[in-house]
Order: C-alpha cells, then sequence, then structure tokens
C-alpha cells in the first residue's frame, strides 16, 4: 500500500511536470506597469536600490560609472547597482532575463530589440507613461515614433542616430607613400600599394563577417537607391544582386584590401580593436558606427593615428548607399519593481546637464536636443565622433530594418557568417553563397 | 501511538530522502520531461508555441547543418577518448615505478585537469595557437612553418580534443589506483617465466586493470559528447563549423534563435546516441572486462 502511495505520488508528479509545458504565452508573468502616467515629481522618490545595465568598451563603462556615482550623490537613497560587459554574447544574456523577467530597471537595448523581445509590448514599460520625468520634448517626434513597439508604446528613449562609416590608420598610410582613400577605387589601389611596399600582412581594411554583409548593403543600396530591406521589412533585391554584392567582396580579397576570414580566424577570433595586428597598424581601416571610434582609438599603437575615412564614393550610380538607425536605447522593463526611480536615471543621462556632460559623447552624438546643445556649449563633442557622424548625415542615408540584425542572420553559426566563411574559404562560389544568403532573408522577411 | 506518527517512524527514510528527491523533481526530472515535451513542438522562447511536430526530429537528420554537428561530435569523441585513456595508462604505469621525484610528476600531470575546463584555460589555449602564438613562435625557432591552428578546419578540430587530451590527469590518477592493485607476485612469477615487460603489460597489467578502463572509457565518453567550453571560446564553432559539436549548435539554437523546440529535440537525440554507445559499451564489456570476483 506504502509503496502503491509512493508510485501513484511519482506518477502525478510526472504527469504534471509534463503538462506543465503546455502554455502557449512566451512572456513571462510581468507585473504589470501602471497605465496612467507618473504622477509623482523627479524631488520625490522612494528609497530604493535598482539595477542598470550597458554593454561598450572601457571608455564608455567609465564615463557611465562616474555618471551613475553623480546620479547617486543627488538623490541620496536611490542606490544603483550596475552590471555592464563588452557586447559579445551580451544580448544573450539580456534575452533570458527579460523573458524570465529578472531584466535590469534600466537596460540600454538595441533598435532591433524591441521587435525581437517586446513585440507583444509586454517587456519593456511605455515611457510615455513617465513623461513626467523623462523630458520627451527634447526629441524628433518622428525619431522617437521608430522606437514604438507593436501596440505603439514608447519602448525606449533613443540615444544616438549612427551609422557605419570607415576610419583609416593615418600612420600605416603614410607608411605605404598614399593617403587615405575616399573612393572606391583609390581603396582597391591601396590593397595593392600596401602588398608591394608594407608586405603580405598589411592591409588596407579588416572586415569580419557581419561587415561584410552591411558593406554589401551599402553597395547595394548604392546601385538601387532602395534600402536593402524596405520599412515594411520586404528584401528588394534579387538573388542575382546579392551575387553581385558577395563578388564585390571577393575582389576586395582578390585585390590585398581586406585579409581572407581564414586570415582573421588565425588571429584568434578577437574583436578588431584588441587585435595586436590592429594595434600595430597591420590592419589600417576599421569599418564601424559613428558612435564607437574610442574603444579603437584608445587600443591603437603608440604613434599610430585613427582618422575618419567618411564614405566610400563610387560603390553605385544612384545613392550614396549608406544607412543609420538609432544607435541603442535605454529602456525601462516592465518587471522594475521601482520604474519612477529608473525614470529619474534615464532622464539624468540623457537630459540633465551633470549627467550628460560626464557621459559626454560616448554612446555618439545624443538624439537629445537638451543633450546636444549642452555639450556643443561646453565643447565636449568628440572630435572624431562628431566629424564620422557629419560623414554618415551628409551622406543622406536610409533606413536601416532591424530585421537585418535577425537572429537567423547575425551572430555565430547564423546566416552570415556561415556563408560568408564558406565564400571567403572557397568552400562555396558567389553564385551557391547568393542562394543560400537569397533564402535565409526568404525566412526572415516579409516578401 | 497516533496514525500520523505511526506513518513517520515507518516512513522515516523517506522524510530524510526528500531533501534530494525535491531537487532532483525540480532541477532534473521536471527540466527533462519539459524538453522532451517541447522537443515535439514548435516553441520559441519569445514567440511561444503553435503546434506540434516532428519536424525537429527529422531535421537532426535530413538538414545538413545538423549532420554536420553530429558527425563533428563523433570525430571528436571517437579522436579524444582513445588518445586520453592511451596517454593516461601510459604516464600512469610509467609513475606506478619508485622513481625520483614520482610524487612531483604525479601532481604536475594532475594540475591540467583542475585547470583545464577554465574558461582561462580556454583562452589559453586560443594564445598559444593563433598563428602569431607561442606555438607558431616554437616553430618558427626551428625554421620551420606552423599550420594555421585555428584558421584550418582540419586543425581546429584536432586542437579543441588536445585540449581535452591535456587533461588526462584526472583517468591517470584512477588508472595509478588500479595499477598499485595488481599484485606484485605475479609479475615475479611471470619474470621467473621468461616473459618480458610488454608481455607482463598486456597479458597482466592490463587484464587485471580492465574494469577501471571500462570504467574511465565510459566517462569520458559522456564527457566527450557534452564538450562545449573548448569549442565555444576557442573557435566559436568555426572555421566553416568544423568544430561546431551537438552541445554548440544546441546553445546556438537555444540561446541564440530561441528555438527551443529544436535545441530539445537534438538535446535527446544526443541523449539517445549516448545512451545507445553506453549500452553498446556495457553490452562489450563481457567478452574483455575482467572482474576477479567473478573468476572471469
Amino acid at each position: 500500500m506504502k509503496k502503491g502511495l509512493f508510485g501513484s505520488v511519482m506518477t502525478s508528479v510526472l504527469a504534471a511536470s509534463m503538462l506543465a509545458g503546455c502554455s502557449s504565452a512566451a512572456a513571462p508573468a510581468a507585473t504589470a506597469a501602471a497605465a496612467s502616467v507618473d504622477s509623482k515629481s523627479a524631488s520625490e522618490y522612494d528609497t530604493c536600490t535598482i539595477r542598470f545595465d550597458w554593454w561598450g568598451g572601457d571608455t564608455r563603462h567609465a564615463a557611465t560609472q562616474k555618471a551613475v556615482d553623480a546620479f547617486m550623490k543627488k538623490y541620496p537613497g536611490i542606490t544603483v547597482e550596475v552590471n555592464f560587459g563588452a557586447w559579445t554574447d551580451w544580448e544573450t544574456a539580456r534575452a533570458l532575463e527579460y523573458q524570465s523577467g529578472t531584466g535590469s530597471d534600466l537596460t540600454q537595448i538595441n533598435y532591433s530589440w524591441i521587435s525581437d523581445y517586446d513585440a507583444d509590448g509586454n517587456t519593456f514599460l511605455d515611457l510615455n507613461t513617465e513623461s513626467s520625468i523623462i523630458d520627451l520634448t527634447q526629441y524628433d517626434s518622428t525619431l522617437l515614433k521608430t522606437c514604438e513597439d507593436s501596440k505603439g508604446q514608447l519602448a525606449g528613449i533613443p540615444l544616438a542616430v549612427t551609422g557605419r562609416t570607415f576610419y583609416w590608420n593615418k600612420t600605416t598610410f603614410t607608411k605605404a607613400g598614399i593617403s587615405t582613400p575616399t573612393s572606391l577605387d583609390e581603396l582597391l589601389a591601396a590593397g595593392k600599394t600596401f602588398k608591394e611596399k608594407l608586405g603580405d600582412d598589411y592591409y588596407p581594411l579588416e572586415l569580419g563577417e557581419y561587415d561584410r554583409m552591411l558593406l554589401v548593403s551599402f553597395y547595394l543600396q548604392a546601385q538601387t537607391g532602395e534600402p536593402i530591406i524596405d520599412a515594411s521589412g520586404k528584401l528588394t533585391v534579387t538573388q542575382d544582386q546579392l551575387k553581385d554584392g558577395l563578388d564585390f567582396i571577393q575582389k576586395l580579397e582578390d585585390n590585398h584590401v581586406i585579409p581572407t576570414l581564414a586570415t582573421i580566424a588565425g588571429d584568434g577570433n578577437v574583436t578588431l580593436n584588441e587585435n595586436p595586428k590592429f594595434i600595430d597598424g597591420h590592419y589600417a581601416g576599421v569599418f564601424e558606427w559613428d558612435s564607437a571610434p574610442a574603444k579603437y582609438i584608445k587600443n591603437l599603437g603608440e604613434g599610430q593615428e585613427l582618422v575618419v575615412g567618411g564614405e566610400l564614393k563610387g560603390l553605385g550610380d544612384k545613392a550614396t548607399g549608406v544607412s543609420d538607425k538609432v544607435s541603442m536605447l535605454f529602456a525601462i522593463t516592465k518587471t522594475s519593481e521601482h520604474p519612477h526611480e529608473a525614470a529619474m536615471l534615464l532622464n539624468y543621462l540623457v537630459n540633465d546637464e551633470e549627467g550628460v556632460t560626464i557621459l559626454g559623447s560616448e554612446r555618439g552624438i545624443p538624439s537629445s536636443k537638451a543633450a546636444y546643445d549642452i555639450l556643443d556649449k561646453a565643447g565636449k563633442i568628440d572630435k572624431t565622433v562628431a566629424a564620422a557622424h557629419k560623414a554618415v548625415m551628409d551622406a543622406d542615408p536610409m533606413s536601416f530594418s532591424p530585421l537585418f540584425d535577425n537572429a537567423k542572420l547575425k551572430g555565430t553559426s547564423a546566416a552570415y557568417t556561415t556563408i560568408f566563411d564558406a565564400v571567403s574559404y572557397g568552400k562555396q562560389s558567389t553564385e551557391e553563397g547568393a542562394k543560400a544568403l537569397y533564402q535565409a532573408y526568404m525566412e526572415v522577411c516579409k516578401n | 501511538m497516533s496514525k500520523f506518527k505511526k506513518f513517520a517512524k515507518n516512513n522515516i527514510g523517506f522524510f530524510f530522502c526528500l531533501p534530494w528527491l525535491i531537487g532532483f523533481l525540480v532541477f532534473k526530472l521536471y527540466p527533462f520531461c519539459s524538453s522532451l515535451f517541447y522537443s515535439f513542438t514548435d516553441y520559441n522562447l519569445f514567440k511561444g508555441m503553435t503546434q506540434f511536430t516532428l519536424k525537429n526530429y527529422i531535421n537532426v537528420f535530413a538538414n545538413d547543418t545538423e549532420r554536420t554537428a553530429l558527425l563533428v561530435t563523433f570525430k571528436y569523441a571517437f579522436m579524444t577518448v582513445p588518445l586520453k585513456l592511451v596517454f593516461a595508462l601510459f604516464i600512469a604505469y610509467i609513475l606506478n615505478f619508485k622513481i625520483k621525484g614520482v610524487n612531483f610528476f604525479r601532481t604536475a600531470y594532475y594540475i591540467p585537469s583542475i585547470l583545464g575546463g577554465s574558461v582561462a584555460i580556454a583562452v589559453l589555449w586560443k594564445a598559444l595557437f593563433k598563428d602569431d602564438g607561442v606555438i607558431h613562435t616554437l616553430f618558427a625557432l626551428f625554421g620551420a612553418s606552423s599550420p594555421s591552428f585555428l584558421s584550418d578546419p582540419g586543425w581546429a578540430l584536432f586542437i579543441i580534443c588536445l585540449l581535452r587530451v591535456w587533461q588526462f590527469g584526472s583517468a591517470m590518477v584512477i588508472f595509478l589506483a588500479a595499477l598499485k592493485g595488481v599484485p606484485n607476485d605475479l609479475y615475479e612469477a611471470a619474470s621467473i617465466d621468461g616473459a618480458g615487460k610488454w608481455k607482463q603489460f598486456f597479458s597482466i597489467t592490463v587484464p587485471l586493470i580492465t574494469p577501471v578502463i571500462f570504467y574511465n572509457l565510459v566517462t569520458q565518453l559522456v564527457q566527450a559528447f557534452q564538450e562545449f567550453n573548448g569549442p565555444f571560446i576557442i573557435t566559436q564553432g568555426g572555421p566553416l563549423n568544423s568544430t561546431t559539436l551537438m552541445s554548440l549548435l544546441i546553445y546556438n539554437n537555444a540561446f541564440k534563435i530561441y528555438d527551443m523546440g529544436k535545441a530539445s529535440a537534438q538535446a535527446w537525440v544526443l541523449f539517445v546516441i549516448l545512451m545507445i554507445f553506453t549500452l553498446i559499451a556495457f553490452w562489450s564489456q563481457k567478452h574483455w572486462v575482467y572482474y576477479q570476483d567473478e573468476g572471469r
């Protein structure tokens, strides 16, 4: 009888555990944030501890920590626990936190995370409810519209608008006896010169798999005059055009402009700013966001100088090909127990004179008019970031779809990596690569 | 005595087991059963579940990426396990002799198995074998050119294997204990009969330690199939998916694409395959494992 009772209990538990997986709801049981606008002022706050996370390089970490310390001094009673790290695998950890309802109160998010993790509007707080704390009037309304989720809720505050541009190690180019390239033809010629004058292990530019796909998108956008993925989520290029793009990248490799992906793998799969070949000038060019040159400048070896190259002319006839996007946002998770205090920290970092001055342009040229004026008057807008941003904006950029960064396309073992690897290693022709790439886009885009 | 007191007295053992039982149910059995359920669905962590499907299991064998990962996992396991056991037994045999400094050598050979599983060692391994790393420099010192270990698909998997083989210390210690259990009079008798060292090793030592060889074989096989750190940190599954083991593929599907259904199916396939190999090992032991108490 006892054995029977024990056996029945175990059977029941097993059955219950099977049924426990039946829920089709993906979102955690997020506590519903107040639907109405927060009526407390910034001077009224609870003594509490809030958590804040962000990714970035060392300079961003230092500046942000300094700003957080100043915030805590200004608002005694609010303790801010910080969590920061590099970009690699950052998203994986944060996504699981959002899903499990354990995300930080204030969190730095990527543009694509709104559609990836807040599709049902249950992950990030509607910041319109904190409009009494966060000065939303400092932002362009069109820009704020792009930061809404599917329910029309303001999921995050845009920190900056960014696009990719080129940066050149002027020291290495001078060593090679040429000036930094301004056009595609000059870049191709630089590859030949580098090989002849400096040696086989010097390259004008280094491009990883994702960088290559971005450059392909610029190349194709310059030919077509349209974003590669339009605002409705449709792919606007054909498989043949994708082949043309892959041929373009292959041409860069064949002309010694960029190292092969095998060479980059042999470097130890380190990020470019930490790669000794970049630090000592062997890799003399970077294709990076206009908001992120600081980590490269900081790591560059002594006597090396990184300058903004701007956009490359000659990619196509119809447009410059450049696209831009909201670089990153600050969001408050819906499970935050202290959204008012989190909103206070958010506003401090993006609109408050003290916070903005400390942060500077570590996250790019600020989208907030107040922040921009503060930094401009104080002369604290980093000259390199400003020049890079100007280069992007002057190129009349197109919109950048968050679908471009879909997890099935971007990331280790995702389409961009496997396809560009296969083509660079010679395991696939550009035609086969284009077919695979087109199929990958068809799985993600809304065609 | 009240009914409850009587019940408690008769079931006191069950109550002592209860903490472990709760842990087992919550942290082992429930995830086990849930993953089996999810493996038959298209469950996505952020999009939920919409249908039941067998596609996840079919794709493990039909899809190129998953088939390749299975193949790579087999290659890795059947390269690492024999190499590790051979090295471990060989070094244990040498360290069984009374040589000067034997204790120092036993410690030195054991240290990698303590450090080896750490992220820091994987990062160090990457630094050793990259194109301008220490190994490349050593080759250059002798005037030879080294292969590109991390970018050559053929070499990359071998480097991952080498990391695990380097950690043979734990298997070595177990072999050493087994070797110490072999009676010396058997060797003396064999010497008197004219048997040389090799003959003694294969005719006396190996048969008597087969139970330990079997134990090490099974534990190392399980470990090899579950390898993750090395490929994740050193090569991130590349180049060309040549080091994408099943465990890494499961991780990518579960935590990058959030396709829990697919990842669960892959995990169950790996479990079943490992179970089959373990059962084969157990079945085969009657042919080559000699237990002294069974008179074999």
